[in-house]
């Protein structure tokens, strides 16, 4: 203040001052000691402003300083990461690469070798003069069990429904076993099935029963032949050249036919019934000797869906219990595809048994069946593309008087290749009037 | 009288009818591919050989023996193992040679679902 005082003011005309220009001096003194006071505040406050700045700035080249490192850190790791891909990349370019080892689960767990097949079916019949009704539901699986590369356990059943009236309240679930056998592949040409076998008297009961036949009703004249039997058989087939054909064939020995009531009548003759177990407990075979068969078939391949199939099969062998008389039968089938439209396949059954009632019974019959697959026609009609036409034409003649004839007329809608809509009219012809036409409507599935 | 006329026409009808005809043989000789050297090929030795016939394929034998009992399942529908045990029972069931069966398996785990 002395300083400032002393500053502006000559030396010379300190004497001639007066009061007043005293008093405005010191307001000026005054004026000047607040605006340097107010200097001296802003100076303060630009002072603290810019220690704070500065503390900012120390912060912010910290933080700086702290990135620089972690895209230092992060470039390093990167660069590692290349050296390390480009290692796996020189050793995978320099060492072969070998699969890796497989692991048999097929062969080691037990779902993987068990598979089941079989069908399903559900009809509806409506016989000539009596009430339509839901015949029966039907569901036959057939269980597969692969025991390594050779050997195939497989056995089918079926489970069916039954009403117990007019005797009884209810229904009855019938469960049969319709085959078990064991194959054991020997060698390429021949195979070991033993247990309880489906028979290869023509091909029928291996190759179009259940869903895989066109008509709901089996053929009239497969009445006269068994379907299985327990005993063994030897088969395998033996190709001719690389196109296709081939002989395949079938040598057989099993219990055979049976007598229901051990008698030698004719109407006792049983089929099936001959199973090695005596509902005595006793275990022994019906009669005294086994029957022995074999079928011989020759398949002709022209292209794929273009070929022909001939067979030729036969069953003998003892069937009342005292070992008189004998029953044979002999089957000749064949089956015609031309293209994937056209199948015509039939059979022709001939049988001969002895009898004490009767003498020599000689059963037979045939049946031939053809049909046609409308997507044949090239039409672009959904409906019509999933059609099938089928008819067949069954004769049976028993050999004690009995003769019926059949014809059918049917169908099959495809909705997938596994869930088919059958049905069918059979207009019957025959000399027993309990045998009547027919209409039949069946769903089926395949799996 | 009418008879000389007569004769005439039908001498310009035989011959309109032979020129015709050679006309007509002459262009089917032009026309028709090979009419003309049917006579020379009579008399050529036929020195080709039969074409050999190729080995089926796993598919082709599939298409030739699946289809002859049933509808055509598809190999998508099972898995490779599962095909194994279902061809070991077709093999025996359809009396199948063991390389036919063999060739059907391998196409139908290729084309497997899993």
């Amino acid at each position: 203040m002395c300083c400032a005082l002393a500053v502006p003011l000559p030396v010379g005309t300190a004497a001639a001052i007066d009061d007043q220009q005293f008093n405005e001096l010191k307001d000026l003194v005054t004026k000047l000691g607040q605006k340097i006071e107010k200097q001296d505040l802003r100076i303060e406050q630009l002072e603290k402003t810019h220690a704070q700045d500065a503390q900012v700035h120390a912060q912010d080249q910290k933080t700086h300083e702290q990135d620089q490192r972690k895209i230092q850190e992060l470039q390093q790791k990167l660069e590692e990461t290349q050296q390390a891909v480009s290692n796996v990349q020189t050793a995978a370019i320099a060492v072969p690469v070998e699969p890796l080892p497989r692991v048999p689960l097929d062969e080691a767990t037990v779902n993987h070798n068990f598979s089941i097949l079989g069908d399903a079916e559900f009809q509806y019949a409506k016989t000539s003069g009596q009430h339509g009704t839901f015949l029966f539901a039907d569901f036959a699986p057939i269980f597969l069990y692969r025991g390594g590369e050779k050997v195939l356990f497989e056995a089918g059943f079926d489970f069916g429904l039954q009403n117990n009236a007019p005797n009884s309240p209810g229904a009855t679930t019938t469960i049969n076993l319709s085959f078990a056998q064991l194959d054991y592949l020997m060698n390429d040409y021949v195979t070991l099935v033993a247990g309880d076998m489906v028979l290869p008297l023509g091909t029928y009961s291996e190759r179009t029963a259940g869903w895989l036949n066109k008509i709901p009703d089996d053929p009239l004249p497969r009445d006269l032949l068994p379907g299985a039997g327990v005993g063994a058989q030897l088969r395998g087939a033996v190709p001719l050249g690389e196109s296709g054909k081939l002989i395949n064939y079938s040598v057989w020995g099993v219990n055979g036919a049976s007598s229901a009531d051990g008698t030698g009548n004719a109407d006792q003759l049983d089929l099936g019934g001959n199973v090695g177990l005596r509902s005595d407990n006793a275990v022994a075979n019906l009669h005294g000797k086994p029957s022995g068969g074999a079928r011989v078939g020759w398949f002709m391949p022209f292209k794929p869906h273009y070929d022909l199939e001939l067979g030729l099969s036969g069953q003998s062998g003892e069937w009342d219990n005292a070992g008189q008389h004998l029953w044979s039968a002999g089957v000749l089938d064949a089956s015609l595809h031309l293209g994937s439209t056209v199948e015509v396949k039939g059979e022709y059954i001939r049988s001969c048994y002895g009898s004490d009632d009767h003498g020599n019974v000689r059963p037979e019959g045939w049946w031939l069946q053809a049909s046609y697959k409308l997507v044949g026609l090239n039409l672009d009609w959904p409906v019509i593309n999933n059609l099938e036409l089928v008819n067949r034409y069954d004769s049976i003649h028993d050999g004690l008087g009995t003769r019926t004839r059949r014809y059918t007329l049917g169908y099959i809608y495809y909705f997938s290749n596994t869930l088919l809509f059958e049905g069918g009219y059979e207009f019957l012809h025959s000399n027993d009037p309990t045998q009547k036409d027919q209409l039949i409507f069946q769903l089926s599935y395949g799996f | 009288m009418n008879r000389p006329s007569s004769l005439k026409s039908r001498l310009w009808t035989g011959a309109g009818v032979a020129v015709l005809g050679a006309l007509l043989y002459a262009l089917s000789s032009v026309f028709v591919p090979g009419a003309g050297a049917k006579a020379e090929k009579k008399t050529e030795k036929r020195v080709e050989k039969k074409p050999e016939k190729k080995k089926l394929s796993g598919a082709e034998l599939y298409s030739m023996h699946c289809n002859r009992c049933h509808p055509e399942r598809y190999p998508t529908e099972r898995t490779a193992a599962q095909w194994k045990t279902i061809l070991l029972h077709m093999r025996v069931r359809a009396n199948l040679p063991a390389e036919q069966s063999q060739m059907i398996l391998k196409y139908l785990q290729d084309n497997s679902g899993r």
